[in-house]
């Protein structure tokens, strides 16, 4: 059964790079295009791992990080930022709501895989 | 899918994106201009110029992504409140905005680098010098240049590791990844199975380390967790335990804590209070709250941000809304406020507790409530959220389209196929019955028609969303004032005539602020205020899609559009003087007549209106201007909704059925055959007062030559038809009524007609030809005799 990824981003440039890379891989891949979207799509099915970008309308990706982890169903899921620089202050404040790692935007395809196979064996 | 071709579709996709988000830019920055410090809309800045950037290099266009970089980084600074955004800030903003734009279309970046450069240069002056160098430093990060060597590491991963997904082996494997590593686990932290909690991290590991990696890399493993845990990173070998750390920040956190709660006690009771939307309070309330959660997550305090995640949502969504809070929204803040004040009193007694020695089975601190479910739904019910779209390459839609279209004509086989069953065949059962399974299929296509209809039409914002930019250069340049009102962004038009329809109102509004608005000192002197008004209007009525351009500068001078076409040999001076003031104005629609006394390098060189007419007209729409000396000027420009089915007049000449579009036929009459009198070789006749060439549309078919005198019937149908040199009386054999038709084009190898439209289908199966006035009746009027609007 392959694991389920949900990508969360409201750039549809940064979903679909991501999309292509994960499905090529063979996992299953669900779009969200911001935090309340990533709220509703992850209550309908089970999401094994988050990729969220952090700056968002609606709600963004530390937000998102904080509403999953009260959610007894993720409170162990590992979520995965998406950033563009190694701003520590964002990242210290994802970390604080509860995510588990990040990737520094713009990665290469082998470096998404990467950090996926690392967190989501 | 390759990299090669994946890269490549992220492009074409970024492209498309880009498009909206440098539009969406646009719209900000120019709202920044009037409040320069509003948090949200300098969110809203950030935000896009983020995303171009991130998703921009991921798309691969790196030279764009690093221009865009020196943007954000100035607007990220304004977010934080670090800096003010000034008007030349806005500009050169602006211009990068451009720029950004040019670098995603081109090929060759390498041109626009000097460009390019000038502006980041400009836009260091305003960054703290820090910010304006790191995006370099950071290449230099991450080299490690050291040899071998040995580390001792030490790592404790706190408690709690597991609520946020860490599985902390991976962290060791990843150490494992770095060189030659001997790791030990220490286990004695494990309690009795009895005690133990299967969701807590009891475990710690040792790794004696070889590796070529500095200190810095190794410690970048552990960034996130670095905070909560323990983690010792030594060169030399002394083995390491470690304590955990005591609490004693937690009673300056309390202290914070109690000050916020105080703060927003403050905010509660002014909210109650105010009976309109109170933005000031608001944002501070935001922002005390922000404060204090911030310092929760130092502290590791993680339920505050679970309790007032809510709140922030509701009055991030007042702030960015404009709109007075309803009294649930504020009833939902004060419960936040309760719960907060619980958990802080909790705290509280926690830390007394904690300070003196624990007594041996202290009940657990009271945690505080979820809020109530149903309280969830309805919040959530409140967030604005944007609908799911999908783009579509417009030449699927195109095709979908044909079909739906085809689709229409083909039904009309049904009734004629019940017809010769019925009648031929003698099978008026069968008959029938293929009647209503027509019937039936005829419904659907009508319901698919309207379907694919509806998917073309796009909301005119896209177009108008270009104009509020436009204005404000145009005045910059010429020291002008003027405000731009749009109204009726939503109304929806056909996407062809979105497209076709930009560039003629960029020349209507161009030359409303270049020709219509006048300068500020003058406008004092004819006593308006300063700053003159431009109004966009768009709406819908009837069938049809209004589009005005309303302004309420100069206006326009008759006398003086006389004597300029007078001068230009537009008019003879005897037509000249036959024209009224409505007549005289409708000279601006003339080929070749500028009114502005000096040219501009705005509104060039008077190609404007006669063109602005024949593209509106191409869009089977209609121009009407009204202006009033002193006043302003007013342009109406009439559509129709949309291009696929167009109203029609079915007229029948020398038995042949045609259709004149609806828009271009101003009047139909029946004359008398004495109002047709002949003038040489031509036809004319008087109607209300004007005189029209008559042209009889039977006349200009080979099938049926003119030879000298036409024998008139009794009475004459005529349709006064409007075209680019004036209207015409066209005479017809009969008038067969109100059509609707589908304006099929003749293919290729007629294109170079010019007389026809197109062909329609029409309900029985025949075809009948669509009549381009502009292109069958201009040819045949001499404008010289004719110019009468």
């Amino acid at each position: 059964m392959p694991k389920t990824i949900m990508i969360v981003d409201d750039s549809a440039t940064m979903r679909q790079m991501v999309s292509f890379t994960l499905l090529d891989a063979g996992y299953n891949v669900v779009e969200a295009q911001d935090g309340v979207d990533a709220v509703t799509k992850s209550g309908a099915q089970n999401v094994d791992l988050f990729l969220t970008d952090l700056n968002m309308p609606n709600l963004d990706g530390i937000q998102l990080t904080r509403r999953l982890r009260a959610t007894p169903r993720y409170e162990f899921t590992p979520i995965v930022l998406l950033t563009t620089e190694s701003q520590k202050e964002r990242k210290m404040e994802g970390k604080a709501a509860g995510a588990t790692g990040w990737i520094v935007k713009p990665f290469q395809t082998e470096q998404l895989l990467a950090v996926v196979k690392k967190v989501c064996p | 899918m390759d990299i090669a071709a994946l890269q490549l579709k992220l492009r074409d996709s970024f492209r498309m994106e880009a498009a909206d988000l440098l539009a969406e830019l646009d719209s900000a920055m120019l709202e920044l201009e009037s409040r320069p410090q509003d948090a949200t809309l300098l969110n809203r800045v950030f935000r896009a110029i983020h995303t171009i950037k991130g998703s921009g290099a991921t798309a691969g266009f790196k030279e764009m992504a690093a221009f865009a970089h020196h943007v954000e980084e100035l607007f990220d600074e304004a977010r934080m409140e670090r800096l003010t955004i000034t008007p030349v800030m806005i500009d050169l903003t602006l211009q990068a905005k451009d720029l950004i734009g040019q670098l995603l279309d081109s090929d060759g970046p390498a041109a626009l680098a000097p460009a390019c450069h000038e502006v980041v240069e400009a836009l260091a002056k305003f960054l703290p010098h820090d910010v304006a160098t790191s995006c370099t430093d950071q290449t230099k990060l991450g080299e490690g240049t050291d040899s071998r060597q040995r580390h001792n590491i030490f790592f404790k991963p706190h408690a709690q590791v597991f609520f946020s997904g860490t599985d902390p082996v991976s962290l060791v494997d990843e150490l494992r990844a770095l060189g030659e590593a001997t790791v030990t686990a220490r286990m004695d932290g494990i309690p009795p199975l009895a005690n133990m909690n299967p969701k807590q991290c009891y475990l710690a590991w040792e790794v004696a380390l070889v590796s070529a990696q500095s200190v810095a890399k190794i410690k970048e493993i552990f960034l996130f967790v670095e905070d909560e845990s323990e983690i010792r990173i030594e060169r030399d070998l002394t083995p390491i335990t470690g304590q955990s750390e005591s609490d004693g920040p937690l009673s300056a956190f309390l202290n914070i804590a109690g000050q916020s709660l105080q703060a927003v006690e403050g905010f509660l009771s002014q909210l109650r209070g105010s009976t309109e939307h109170d933005g000031a309070c608001c944002k501070n309330y935001l922002r005390i709250l922000k404060t204090f959660l911030s310092a929760a997550n130092r502290q590791g305090q993680q339920e505050p941000a679970a309790l007032l995640g809510e709140d922030i949502l509701l009055l991030e969504v007042a702030i960015a809304g404009n709109v007075m809070m309803s009294d649930q929204t504020k009833g939902n803040l004060a419960d936040g406020h309760r719960k907060l004040a619980a958990l802080i009193q909790s705290l509280r007694k926690n830390n007394r507790r904690e300070n003196e020695p624990p007594p041996p089975s202290a009940p657990p601190p009271s945690m505080t409530p979820e809020p109530p479910p149903e309280a969830t739904a309805a919040q959530q019910k409140e967030t604005p959220r944007a609908r799911p779209t999908v783009r579509v390459d417009q030449e699927k839609l195109d095709r979908l389209m044909r079909s739906a279209g085809e689709l229409l004509v083909a039904r009309n086989a049904f009734p004629l196929l019940a017809k010769r069953l019925t009648m031929e065949h003698g099978l008026s059962g069968v008959g029938k019955e293929v009647k209503d399974a027509g019937d039936h299929i005829s419904h659907i296509a009508e319901d698919l028609q309207a379907a694919v209809l509806s998917i073309r039409m796009t909301p005119i914002r896209t177009v108008f969303q270009r104009f509020p930019r436009m204005v404000r250069d145009i005045c910059r340049v010429q020291a002008k004032e003027a405000e731009l009102l749009l109204e009726g962004e939503d109304t929806e038009l056909d996407k062809t005539v979105i497209e076709q329809i930009a560039d003629p109102l960029v020349h209507l509004v161009r030359n409303a602020v270049d020709h219509g608005i006048e300068s500020p000192e003058a406008r004092a002197q004819a006593g308006k205020p300063r700053s003159g008004k431009v109004t966009l209007k768009a709406y819908n009525k009837a069938t049809n899609v209004i589009i005005e351009i309303h302004d309420d500068g100069a206006g326009m001078d008759p006398a003086r559009l006389k004597q300029k076409a007078l001068e230009k040999g537009l008019i003879t001076p005897e037509a000249a003087a036959m024209l009224d003031d409505r007549e005289a104005l409708e000279l601006i629609f003339l080929p070749g007549l500028t009114t502005a006394a000096k040219l501009t390098d705005i509104s060039g060189r008077g190609v404007g209106m006669d063109v602005v007419r024949s593209n509106i007209r191409q869009l089977h729409g209609t121009t009407t201007l009204e202006s009033k000396l002193g006043c302003g000027s007013k342009i109406t420009i009439t559509l129709p909704a949309s291009l696929m089915v167009s109203k029609g007049i079915l007229v029948e000449a020398n038995r042949e059925e045609y259709v004149f579009p609806m828009e271009s036929v101003v009047q139909t009459v029946r004359l008398p055959r004495s109002q047709i009198r002949q003038h040489e070789q031509s036809y004319f006749t008087t109607f209300r007062n004007e005189v029209f060439p008559v042209l009889r549309l039977a006349d200009h078919f080979a099938v049926n030559r003119r030879s000298v005198e036409i024998a008139w019937p009794e009475e004459v149908p005529i349709a006064i038809v409007e075209t680019n040199r004036g209207r015409v009386a066209v005479a017809v054999d009969r008038f067969l009524g109100h059509v609707e038709v589908i304006v099929k084009a003749m293919g290729s190898d007629f294109a170079g007609i010019t007389a026809f439209q197109g062909a329609t289908i029409m309900g029985d199966g025949r075809v009948a030809l669509v009549i381009n006035p502009a292109g069958f009746f201009e040819p045949l009027i001499d404008p010289e005799k004719t110019f009468a609007p």
